[in-house]
């Protein structure tokens, strides 16, 4: 049975047209995933039936039997809070921070008129959503939560009042690696038992494949590819169907080919790094401890962990740009001095490319002058515009870049200016924190496509901090995983997947697809 | 949208040009009109007690007050701006100490010091500055302290250390140009604040001396004949108020638009 289905249906921002002609049917049971790159109007057809978007809706939109287009808003608000249940991308902010955990079910429990739970209901709920020891939980705010706990009373929230249609908007793109697979088993698992239909929003597709039954892939608002998901996973009919397919890096993929590496570069000694804990509390907290690795010419070493593993801070002692209490660093056996003592020929060896690619550019300079920065002080020379326009040329950029101001820039455009002032500096390293992952999986591709031939060849080697297990695979010739502060286990990566030794690295392995 | 600054920027023209326009000068004595009423005798709003055209005092004395409160700010924002940002830059031990220098100063009752340190000194403007400039830039310092402690963890920040950019020059190149808008937002807040607090000490007699005037001195004048002659405490009076409302309206407009909503309530509370 039909729970939610959209025919024909365009969503308007004034008199432009954000989404274009778009039908599904969500029967009970049943995920239909929404995929695509970002802008494609997906999180827009996702909350304008429900009047939660800026644009309006043309053409039929219909909830178990009632029509939602034009409907008035006091109706809509009914029909939502008693047939649909939302979940949101940022589970911090969809919270209210001064009330409880039981004042947040209890009231999602009510909304559609019912009466209110008792206790016990309340403890099976958060029992449901596999939140540990629920009694407890009930009386903690939203900060006493880690990120996957609240998206778990999030989910307990917008299942409480049991809607027919759970609408889910990027649920798991804000967690861990290793929390994703978990919020999305159980999101799925309690559709299936209760009979709740899902339109999950994604760009996920590695994950989505796996979940939705149905898929449809959009790109600026049209529907390039729709079908069943597994179908369109193994094999794409559209061209964009394709090349989404293909950005996205996945377990099941052969592993790529690599470069030999050469004579080692860089190795790091018994790393230790150690904060203060902040305000008045006395202690420290470790955030990295005893970490050692080489690295050698040519190569990429990824450090893989979840948020909090210490993987950034590392990277940043490493090149000098964040604290180090303790350890050595060598660049071919020779002593690296602490951040305060580097010299511009120990900062010329290797340069650091960033997660946000906006906030990594001065807003108020030009591109050339943001570029020109590094040769100016490692070389106290200015490039001149047939240098600019041909290092612009290697990163994918056309010469009239020089021109533009860095917050004109899109992620992309900036990231590759990021990674044209690391190159002037003719480093032979690149430090690369997490420098793909804020990125659109299309636009990801290119950028981690042009780290390999970078790499090829200007024979750079690589120190690659990430979360995506499927991006190091594709990469890297070593891989360390760490957590808690530790490199628990640091192996070659054919090695690391064949026989993995730690228990981190199975978990990271298990969640990853 | 832009009314409060046109109405400021009219004054200031009107301060700077007017005196020149009239036949009398602020210091003038007409002997043959002492305490003429407005409109007689060539003087538009008359004179006071000794012959001295009251519209001239006006302009003068409203060019005084905005001198002495747009130079004081600006030592204010030149002091708080360098203790904020090194204080900010350098983190640790030193900013420590450096917030609560700030701290204290500001648990310092100022205008009680400035009163005694005329006590003993004698009247003087440059006691005025002193005084106000010794307070008006810690906020500024506190404001421009966080601008730098967020900017400095920013990415760009770091790829400049890392292209072997010293110091002092990410400082001045990177960090300061991007916090200049928001402490140009403090510098127009100052103004209206130390026209304030130059004015109270005029009308307490501790500013400017005569026969330089201010529009403190202005309305502690009109104050001692109002009965008989209000317009001369409501003009000076109403410059004052509106030359205070309208930079305060457009400074708290311009701080909002940069720094977001929600920012203003948590700034450190005004002297």
């Amino acid at each position: 049975m039909s729970i939610f289905a959209l025919s024909n249906y365009s969503v308007m921002i004034g008199d432009k047209r954000i989404v274009d002609n778009l039908s599904l049917d969500i029967d009970a049971g049943q995920i239909v995933a929404l995929a695509g790159a970002s802008g494609s109007g997906k999180s827009m057809t996702a909350m304008t039936p429900f009047g939660l978007s800026a644009g309006h809706g043309e053409g039929s939109a219909m909830l178990d039997g009632a029509q939602l287009t034009g409907l008035a808003e006091h109706r809509m608000a009914r029909l939502r809070a008693a047939k649909t249940g939302f979940i949101f991308q940022q589970p911090l902010t969809a919270m209210t921070p001064h009330r409880t955990v039981r004042q947040h079910v209890e009231e999602a429990a009510m909304q559609a008129g019912g009466a209110r739970p008792s206790k016990a209901d309340l403890i099976a709920m958060l029992g449901r959503v596999g939140l540990t020891d629920p009694a407890s939980k009930l009386r903690q705010f939203p900060h006493r939560l880690s990120g996957g706990e609240r998206q778990r009373v999030l989910i307990a929230c917008a299942t409480a009042h049991q809607p027919k249609l759970l609408i889910a908007d990027e649920p798991t793109s804000a967690l861990d690696a290793s929390l994703r697979r978990d919020i999305m088993d159980l999101l799925t698992g309690l559709c299936r038992e209760d009979g709740m239909a899902m339109l999950l929003v994604s760009h996920d597709l590695a994950s989505v494949e796996r979940d939705a039954d149905q898929l449809l892939l959009l790109q600026e608002g049209r529907v390039e590819e729709q079908g069943a998901a597994a179908a369109i996973a193994a094999a794409p009919a559209s061209e964009y169907g394709r090349i989404l397919m293909a950005a996205t890096p996945r377990m099941s993929e052969p592993m790529p080919a690599l470069e030999t590496p050469g004579e080692p570069l860089l190795e790091a000694r018994d790393l230790h790094v150690r904060f203060k804990k902040p305000g008045w509390r006395s202690g420290h907290i470790d955030a990295v401890r005893d970490a050692s690795f080489t690295l050698a010419r040519g190569e990429t070493l990824a450090i893989v962990g979840g948020s909090g593993s210490g993987k950034s801070t590392l990277g940043r002692a490493v090149a000098g740009l964040g604290p180090v209490t303790g350890g050595e660093i060598f660049w071919k056996r020779e002593p690296l001095p602490p951040r305060g003592k580097r010299t511009r020929a120990h900062r010329g060896l290797m340069q650091p490319v960033f997660q946000d690619p906006v906030a990594s550019l001065n807003p108020r300079w030009q591109v050339a002058d943001i570029i020109a920065e590094p040769a100016l002080q490692l070389h106290g020379l200015r490039p001149d515009a047939d240098q600019l326009t041909q290092l612009l040329d290697e990163v994918g950029l056309t010469a009239d870049y020089a021109q533009r101001r860095a917050i004109t820039l899109s992620g992309g455009q900036a990231q590759r200016v990021a990674i044209a002032r690391a190159l002037i500096a003719e480093p032979a390293m690149l430090l690369l924190d997490e420098a793909t992952s804020s990125l659109d999986p299309l636009v990801a591709q290119g950028v981690s496509q042009l780290f390999s031939r970078l790499q090829k060849s200007r024979g750079l080697s690589m120190l690659l901090i990430t979360h995506d297990l499927a991006l190091a695979r594709r990469c890297a010739h070593r891989i360390a995983v760490m957590q808690d502060g530790e490199i628990v286990e640091c192996a070659p990566r054919d090695i690391l997947f064949d026989a993995p030794q730690s228990q981190a690295t199975k978990k990271l392995i298990a969640a990853s697809v | 949208m832009r009314t409060p600054l046109i109405i400021v920027a009219f004054i200031v023209l009107l301060a700077m040009f007017g005196p020149m326009l009239l036949p009398w000068g602020h210091a003038q004595i007409d002997w043959d009109s002492v305490r003429a009423g407005l409109m007689s005798d060539g003087h538009i709003l008359g004179t006071d007690d000794l012959g001295r055209d009251r519209l001239a005092r006006l302009l003068v004395g409203t060019r005084i007050t905005m001198s002495v409160a747009l130079a004081a700010a600006l030592v204010a924002l030149v002091i708080g701006v360098i203790w904020g940002a090194v204080a900010g830059w350098v983190g640790g031990r030193t900013d420590e100490v450096m917030m609560r220098i700030v701290d204290g100063l500001y648990a310092l009752p100022f205008m009680f010091i400035v009163i005694l340190l005329m006590v003993v000194f004698g009247r003087s403007i440059l006691l005025v500055f002193i005084g106000i400039g010794a307070v008006e830039w810690l906020t500024m310092a506190r404001v421009v302290r966080g601008e730098v402690m967020a900017l400095k963890s920013r990415p760009f920040v770091l790829a400049a250390e890392a292209a072997g950019t010293p110091g002092p020059r990410i400082l001045l190149r990177h960090i300061l140009p991007n916090i200049a808008p928001v402490a140009i937002a403090y510098l127009m807040l100052t103004v209206p604040q130390v026209v304030m607090v130059e004015s109270f000490l005029s009308f307490l007699g501790l500013g400017v001396q005569e026969p330089l005037t201010s529009l403190g001195i202005l309305v502690n004048e009109g104050a001692a004949e109002m009965d008989v002659n209000p317009a001369a405490l409501i003009l000076p009076g109403l410059v004052l108020v509106t030359v205070i409302i309208c930079l305060t309206l457009a400074g708290e407009r311009w701080r909002d638009r940069l720094t977001g909503t929600g920012r203003a309530a948590r700034m450190a509370p005004d002297q």
